[in-house]
C-alpha cells in the first residue's frame, strides 16, 4: 500500500509522526490555554489532566519506536507536571519552561522520520527542568519517574475501526494517495461523461422518439449519480481547518516573545472544512501572514498603551464557509499599514508611473507586487524575508484570491477566499479567437452583450458603465492570444477579484459547466492569466481563466510588467 | 543497406516494438554483424534532417491532435494534447533546432516521450522508421553537424548515405530550464 513497503520502519515512523505530531501540537495549544488560565488564578485541573495524558502517550509512542530523545524529554515534561501538581502555586511561573519544553517537543517529533534526531535542545531542557525542580523543592523529594502503567499497542496498516453497540462511528484509515487516485478516475469519469452528453445532443437533430427519449433520460440520471459521487468524493477529503489553525498559539506565543510584543490569539471557525490538498498547502502562507502581523503588524506595549490601545494585542484567525468558497482571514490590531510608504516603494520599483493617483484599495493590492512587502528588518522566525507576493502566489495556485484592507493605527486585514475543492470548478465557457476558455463561475459578476459604442476609450484603455460604476475593459484576444484589439467583439464578461471589476470582451458564451481541474505542465511556464486546464466533452482541451490575474492586470499602465 | 522504407502507422509503444520485431524477423532491420550490440531507434524528420531517439523512450507516436494553444506559453510550447485524458505539452521542437514552425502536414505526428519523469509530445514532420542500429555504425558528431547543437546532439549514426542525428532529448527538450520557477525576490 505504500511506496516505502520495503522499509517497514519507514513507514512506521512515518505513522509515528502522523500520530504524533498533532498530539505534540495540541500538547503546546493546552499549555498556552493553561498559561493564561493559571495566570487568571484557575487551576484547571481537568485540562492540566490532559496535558499530562498526551505527554504520557508521546512518551509511550516514542520509546516504542526506540526515540529516546523524545521519550526522555516527554519523560521530563511528565516529572514537571508531577511536580507541578502538588504544588499549584508554582503552576504560572513553570508555564514557560513547560511551553519551551513543547516547543522542543513538536519540532524533535516533526523531524522524527527525517533521520536521526539530535538531543542538544531536549538534554538543555531537561537539565533546566531537573534545576526548576530541585530549585523548587525545598525539602521535598523529587517525584519518582513514572512507572510504566499501560502497555501501548502499536497500530499499523490501515486501520478499521468496528462499530460498536453503542454506535460509535467506524473509521478506516486511507492513505491519501488513494484518495487522490480515486479522485482522477471520477474526474475522466465526467469527462467520460460530458463528451456522452455532447453526443446525444448532436444525435439529437436527427433522430426522435422513444428509444431516444429513453437515452437521455437515462443520461440525465446517470448525469445526477455523478453529481452525487461527486459530493461524497469530496466529503472524504474534507478536513477541517482547527488542524492547521492548532499550529499557531504555540507560534505566535514564540514569535511574540522572541519580538517582545504582547499578544492574545483568537480563532474562531475551527470546524469549518476544506479539501485536504487545500489544508496541506495553506499551512505555509498563513505562518507568514501570521508571523508577519505579530513581528511588524503590532506595536511594543508600549507603544500600544501610549497610543491608547490595550497592551496585549489580539491576532484573529477566522474561518467561514460561503456557498463553494472558504473566506479565512488573518487581523491584527496593530499599527496598519501605511498606504504613502507603499506607493513610494511601487514607485521606486518602477511598478507605478509617477504621476498615478491610484485609489487606497489600490495601493494596498500592490503591497502583494514582488519586491514590495520585503521588510529591511529580517528575522529568523518571519522568515528569510518572504514577502507578501509569495504568500499570495501561494493562495493564487490553490485558485484563491486575497487582499488586504487596513486602518492605519488601527490594524490589519488580511482576506483570503479559497475554493472548498481544488478538483471540480463551476465554470462559464466562453469563445475567444476560436479557442475556448473556462471562467471560474464565482468570479463572473455578469456576462452581458455589448455594442462598440459601450465600450469607451480611455488613454489607451478600454472603460464601460457598468452598474453605475467606470470599469476597465480589456479584449480577451488581445490579452490571451496577443493579438491587436478588434473591435467587433459582442460579449462582454465581468470578473471580479475583491473590490475589483473588469470587463472581458469575448466572441461568444457558451453556457455553464463543471469541468474537471487540471494542471499545467511546469513545462509551460507559469501563464499569467492561466491557472490551469481542463478537458471538454469534445475531448479538446480549455485553458481556465486565472479570473483574480485578469482582473488585476493593468491596474495602472505601468503595473503591466510587474505581471508578465 | 537494406533500410526498411515502410512508414510507421502504428500507435502504442507496444506496436512499435512488435513492429520493430516483425522487421527484425524479416530480415530488414539493419545490422552491421550478427552478434554486435544494437540501439534500437525511432527515426523523425525535421525539414529535411534525420532525428534518432531511442525506442525506449518514445511511449507512443500518434497523428496531430487537436492542439490547444496555451496563453504566454513559452515560445517553443506549441500548446497542450489530451492524450486519454491526460494534458501534455507539444513541444515545437523545430524552433529548438532553429528551424520555423512547423506547418501541420498529413505526415505530421506527435512523438510523445517521457523526459524529467513527465510526458511530453514533440511535434515532428514526419516519423520514417524504426531502426535497430549496431554500435559501430554509431559516432561521434562531425564538426559540420555540431556547431551551434553542441549540447543537444550526442552521436550521428551512418545508415548507407543517411546521416541521422542523435540527440539528447532532456537537453533538446529544454524543460529543465524553462521549469525552474522566476527567482521570487531579490
Amino acid at each position: 500500500m505504500n511506496d516505502d513497503a520495503g522499509n517497514p520502519f519507514a513507514e512506521l515512523l512515518e505513522e509515528y509522526v502522523a500520530e504524533c505530531a498533532p498530539l505534540a501540537e495540541a500538547v503546546g495549544d493546552t499549555l498556552v490555554t493553561l498559561e493564561r488560565r493559571w495566570e487568571e488564578g484557575d487551576p484547571a485541573d481537568q485540562l492540566f489532566g490532559t496535558l499530562k495524558g498526551s505527554l504520557h502517550t508521546l512518551k509511550g509512542n516514542s520509546a516504542m519506536m526506540g526515540l529516546t530523545a523524545i521519550q526522555a524529554l516527554a519523560h521530563c515534561m511528565e516529572d514537571v507536571c508531577a511536580f507541578l501538581g502538588e504544588r499549584p502555586d508554582l503552576r504560572p511561573s513553570a508555564s514557560g519552561l513547560l511551553l519551551r519544553g513543547a516547543g522542543v517537543l513538536v519540532e524533535m517529533v516533526g523531524r522524527a522520520a527525517r533521520g536521526p534526531l539530535s538531543a542538544d535542545r531536549s538534554e538543555a531542557f531537561i537539565s533546566e527542568a531537573r534545576e526548576f525542580i530541585q530549585t523548587e523543592s525545598v525539602g521535598a523529594e523529587v517525584s519518582a519517574p513514572y512507572p510504566e502503567r499501560r502497555r501501548f499497542e502499536r497500530r499499523t496498516g490501515s486501520e478499521v475501526g468496528e462499530l460498536g453497540a453503542d454506535g460509535v462511528v467506524s473509521t478506516i484509515r486511507v492513505d491519501a494517495r488513494r484518495l487522490d487516485g480515486l479522485l482522477e478516475t471520477f474526474g475522466e469519469t465526467m469527462i467520460a461523461g460530458l463528451g456522452l452528453r455532447e453526443a446525444v445532443r448532436d444525435l439529437a437533430v436527427h433522430h426522435r422518439g422513444a428509444g431516444f427519449t429513453d437515452l437521455e433520460h437515462a443520461l440525465t440520471s446517470l448525469e445526477k449519480t455523478l453529481k452525487r459521487l461527486e459530493g461524497a468524493l469530496m466529503a472524504t477529503r474534507l478536513v477541517s481547518i482547527a488542524t492547521v489553525f492548532g499550529r499557531f498559539n504555540l507560534l505566535v506565543r514564540e514569535v511574540a516573545n522572541a519580538h517582545e510584543k504582547r499578544v492574545r490569539l483568537v480563532t474562531s471557525g475551527g470546524e469549518t472544512q476544506l479539501d485536504k490538498t487545500v489544508i496541506d498547502r495553506l499551512g505555509e502562507p498563513l505562518v507568514h501572514l501570521v508571523t508577519n502581523a505579530v513581528i511588524h503588524g503590532l506595536e511594543s506595549p508600549e507603544d500600544r498603551e501610549r497610543a491608547g490601545k490595550p497592551a496585549e494585542a489580539t491576532v484573529t484567525l477566522s474561518a467561514t464557509q460561503r456557498s463553494d468558497r472558504v473566506i479565512l482571514t488573518v487581523t491584527d490590531d496593530g499599527r496598519g499599514l501605511d498606504p504613502e510608504r507603499i506607493l513610494h516603494k511601487a514607485r521606486q520599483l518602477g511598478a507605478v508611473a509617477a504621476d498615478a493617483t491610484p485609489s487606497r484599495e489600490e495601493v494596498f493590492a500592490m503591497a502583494f507586487l514582488p519586491g514590495l512587502s520585503t521588510t529591511e528588518r529580517v528575522s529568523a522566525l518571519a522568515g528569510r524575508g518572504v514577502g507578501l507576493d509569495v504568500v499570495a502566489n501561494s493562495i493564487r495556485t490553490l485558485g484563491g484570491s486575497i487582499e488586504v484592507a487596513s486602518e492605519p493605527g488601527k490594524g490589519t486585514k488580511f482576506t483570503m477566499s479559497l475554493p472548498l475543492t481544488l478538483a471540480v470548478l463551476r465554470s462559464l465557457l466562453v469563445a475567444v479567437d476560436g479557442e475556448r476558455y473556462a471562467v471560474p463561475l464565482g468570479d463572473v459578476a455578469e456576462s452581458l452583450r455589448v455594442t462598440n459604442e459601450a465600450i469607451h476609450e480611455v488613454d489607451g484603455h478600454g472603460m464601460m458603465f457598468w452598474r453605475g460604476q467606470v470599469i476597465p475593459v480589456s479584449d480577451a484576444a488581445e490579452v490571451l492570444g496577443g493579438r491587436a484589439a478588434r473591435s467587433s467583439r459582442t460579449y462582454c464578461v465581468v470578473v471580479r477579484s475583491g473590490a475589483k471589476r473588469r470587463g472581458m470582451l469575448v466572441d461568444g458564451l457558451l453556457g455553464h459547466q463543471d469541468v474537471v481541474v487540471k494542471a499545467l505542465d511546469p513545462s509551460l511556464g507559469r501563464p499569467p492569466t492561466i491557472s490551469g486546464a481542463t478537458i471538454l466533452g469534445d475531448g479538446r482541451i480549455a485553458c481556465i481563466l486565472d479570473t483574480a490575474r485578469f482582473a488585476e492586470l493593468r491596474t495602472t499602465e505601468a503595473a503591466t510588467p510587474s505581471l508578465s | 543497406m537494406n533500410n526498411v522504407k515502410q512508414e510507421l502507422k502504428l500507435t502504442a509503444r507496444d506496436s512499435l516494438l512488435t513492429f520493430a520485431d516483425d522487421v527484425a524477423q524479416k530480415g530488414g532491420a539493419v545490422r552491421a554483424e550478427e552478434a554486435e550490440p544494437e540501439r534500437h531507434l525511432v527515426i523523425f524528420g525535421l525539414d529535411r534532417e534525420e532525428f534518432g531517439i531511442p525506442i525506449a523512450r518514445a511511449r507512443e507516436i500518434v497523428r496531430v491532435p487537436e492542439i490547444t494553444r496555451v496563453p504566454q506559453a513559452p515560445p517553443h510550447i506549441r500548446g497542450v494534447m489530451n492524450l486519454r485524458g491526460r494534458i501534455l505539452p507539444v513541444v515545437e521542437i523545430r524552433t529548438r533546432f532553429g528551424l520555423e514552425r512547423a506547418e501541420l502536414t498529413p505526415r505530421s505526428r506527435v512523438v510523445v516521450v517521457e523526459a524529467h519523469g513527465r510526458m511530453v509530445g514533440i511535434l515532428v514532420d514526419v516519423v520514417s522508421q524504426v531502426v535497430k542500429i549496431g554500435e559501430s555504425a554509431i559516432v561521434p558528431p562531425p564538426d559540420e553537424v555540431v556547431s551551434q547543437r553542441a549540447d543537444y546532439v550526442s552521436n550521428v549514426a551512418r545508415v548507407g548515405p543517411r546521416l541521422i542525428i542523435l540527440i539528447e532529448l532532456d537537453k533538446a527538450l529544454l524543460l529543465e530550464n524553462v521549469s525552474t520557477p522566476a527567482p521570487l525576490l531579490s
